[in-house]
């Protein structure tokens, strides 16, 4: 039975399932049932320091980018099957690759075009991030984030970190304004 | 508060008693009509039960919970505004969500309306505001506007600004409320089943599936009569009723909300009535059963002729011979589709009752029920000699029903054309 969790909740993932290792990251979000221009949502990754600071340009996973240098994240784009299935985008983790200056491994999504298409979060429906065992497809912990959003164009949806020598997740649903570039500003990457 | 597009918040943070308060909407549209609908949805956002459609044809849920108090529909300067009370506390366990929407009745896109806002009004004073403009929209003919929930049993508001080009009837089908779905394209025509005749019992009328009523009555509500004066001459000529509608062809594409109810095929529609002579006589003119009447001899009523498909362009003529209206006690004018599904959007009927020396009278067959063939459209009563005419459009299952509705007594067989 996985956990669900409320706005700022977090869990223990090294105690609630214990050898967890391969990690998928569910993202999803009703698509747009009504008329005018789509919702492009976009799921990131940043992987960051103690600092919040992303090592390096290459620790920003998106959809330009889909793999960190030593493979510990890998975003998988689209049109998933299996225990994927209901997610809009997701991203695999392998925990035990994931480079030791690594503290944070912080869960984005972003409308893309919001400003010019006039859209937010708070336009879209049932949005939830989940974390599922690869190695048995059971799911590990949820975050519906539904009330926890509004007019922001860019949100936190959770952070997966270490903690003392444990993984950790956290229910972050934090928005903000500026979408995808001012996220990855905050977290010290290069915008070009 | 001023609510932006997108933006949520508890209702508890916007009204103090967090139950009740006045839904206020309005929108500078000029040269456009719109109208405006509060939906209670169920859970999965389904129009459950049709009563939750508050709008014009239907102004209060039956659990008082929300009422159109207010329903501008053109005012000065183009503007079109409604207000809605509502009382959330008043709304049974199974509406978990009320939605506010205006739609386009007519041509238009909701990028050409001005300002617009939403206003929730708590005793007159305003708590929050949801402004927008034709900017934020395009070619949307249905908004959803303003939406109530519930979260963990706490009723919060979220302010929407999303649509459909479709319009209301797109509207209703996200709702789950869409006559299309529940009807099958290849339904058989209810000619199949021979339609009735007066003089015996008829058996039971085919199950109705409530459909969401789209249209609106425009130019008189249902109930408005007008009296036809007495001439000098005691005599009002020719009283008569024409029904024309649109000749569809066999295997024609449909085209539409509506057209998605039929697999092709062609609609009959006739035009009849049930009259009640002083003499307590009654029966039916109609072209089923060949009971097309006499003009003079009683009933005084004549039925021309049976347009099968709407093609001819005079239509179908039910006479009434004015000379004898003293011996009338009434007339019910009926329009029923004896072939092809039941489709009045369709066919876009339109009666009209022309008696000499007054104006016409023009009835449309605007206020559809596809899911029942039979529509009552003006009672005619003899008032102390004058012809009272009642705007009726109410729809039935059959002729039974309408019979029942309006005691008029008869015996009803099923009987067929040839």
């Amino acid at each position: 039975m996985a956990i669900s969790l409320n706005k700022g909740g977090n869990v223990n993932l090294s105690k609630e399932a214990p050898n967890l290792e391969n990690v998928l990251v569910g993202l999803g979000w009703d698509a747009r049932a009504t008329d005018g221009q789509d919702f492009d949502l976009d799921a990131s990754i940043f992987m960051t320091k103690e600092d919040g600071k992303v090592s390096s340009d290459s620790y920003f996973i998106f959809y330009n980018q889909l793999k960190s240098p030593e493979g510990s994240v890998e975003h998988t784009g689209d049109n998933l099957t299996g225990a994927g299935e209901g997610d809009d985008e997701s991203v695999h983790v392998t925990l035990s690759k994931v480079p030791a200056e690594i503290h944070r491994i912080v869960i984005v999504v972003t409308i893309h075009d919001a400003e010019a298409r006039r859209q937010n979060f708070g336009q879209v429906s049932n949005a939830f991030v989940r974390l599922v065992n690869r190695d048995n497809n059971q799911e590990v912990v949820r975050f519906d984030l539904s009330e926890d959003y509004s007019t922001e164009t860019a949100m936190t949806f959770g952070e997966i970190y270490r903690h003392g020598g444990d993984w950790k997740f956290k229910a972050v649903g934090q928005g903000y304004a500026g979408g995808l570039r001012a996220l990855a500003l905050q977290h010290g990457v290069n915008v070009g | 508060m001023d609510l932006q597009l997108g933006q949520r918040a508890k209702v508890a943070d916007l009204v103090p008693n967090g139950q009740r308060f006045t839904l206020e909407v309005a929108i500078e549209a000029p040269r456009m009509v719109l109208d405006f609908a509060c939906f209670g949805l169920d859970a999965t956002g389904q129009l459950a039960d049709e009563r939750y459609m508050v709008f014009f044809n239907q102004p209060r849920s039956p659990c008082g919970g929300v009422a159109l108090t207010t329903n501008q529909a053109s005012g000065h300067g183009g503007g079109n505004a409604a207000s809605f009370a509502i009382a959330l506390d008043q709304l049974p366990a199974s509406i978990e969500r009320l939605t506010l929407t205006a739609a386009l009745d007519g041509a238009g896109a909701m990028s050409r309306i001005g300002r617009g806002q939403v206003r929730v009004l708590d005793g007159g004073q305003e708590r929050a505001c949801f402004a927008f403009s034709g900017a934020d929209f395009s070619a949307e003919r249905a908004l959803m506007l303003l939406e109530f929930y519930r979260k963990n049993g706490v009723w919060r508001a979220g302010a929407l600004g999303q649509g459909f080009n479709g319009g209301l009837a797109a509207l209703v089908e996200h709702f789950g409320g869409s006559v299309a779905a529940e009807t099958p394209a290849a339904k058989p025509p209810q000619a199949s089943e021979p339609a009735p005749i007066p003089r015996a019992p008829s058996s039971s009328a085919p199950p109705a599936t409530p459909a969401v009523n789209l249209s609106k009555i425009t130019l008189e509500k249902t109930g408005s009569t007008v009296s036809l004066e007495k001439q000098d001459n005691a005599n009002f000529g020719e009283i008569l009723i024409n029904l024309k509608w649109r000749p569809v062809a066999a295997g024609a594409q449909k085209k539409g909300f509506f057209g998605s109810l039929m697999g092709g095929g062609k609609t009959d529609l006739d035009v009849g009535c049930l009259f009640e002579m002083n003499n307590s006589l009654k029966s039916a003119v109609q072209a089923l059963g060949d009971t097309f009447g006499n003009y003079h001899q009683p009933p005084y009523i004549k039925l021309d002729a049976d347009d099968r498909t709407g093609s001819s362009s005079e239509g179908e003529n039910l006479r009434i011979n004015g000379q004898y209206w003293s011996h009338l006690r009434r007339v019910l004018i009926y329009a029923f589709i004896y072939e092809g599904a039941p489709n009045w959007a369709e066919a876009d009927a339109v009666i009209h009752i022309r008696t000499p020396g007054q104006p016409e009278i023009e009835v449309r067959l605007d206020s559809h029920r596809n899911d029942r063939p039979m529509c009552a459209i003006a009672l005619l009563e003899n008032h102390n000699g004058a012809v009272k005419i009642t705007k009726r459009v109410e729809y039935f299952r059959g002729h039974k029903d309408m019979d029942e509705a309006y005691h008029w007594g008869l015996d009803w067989v099923r009987g067929r054309k040839d």
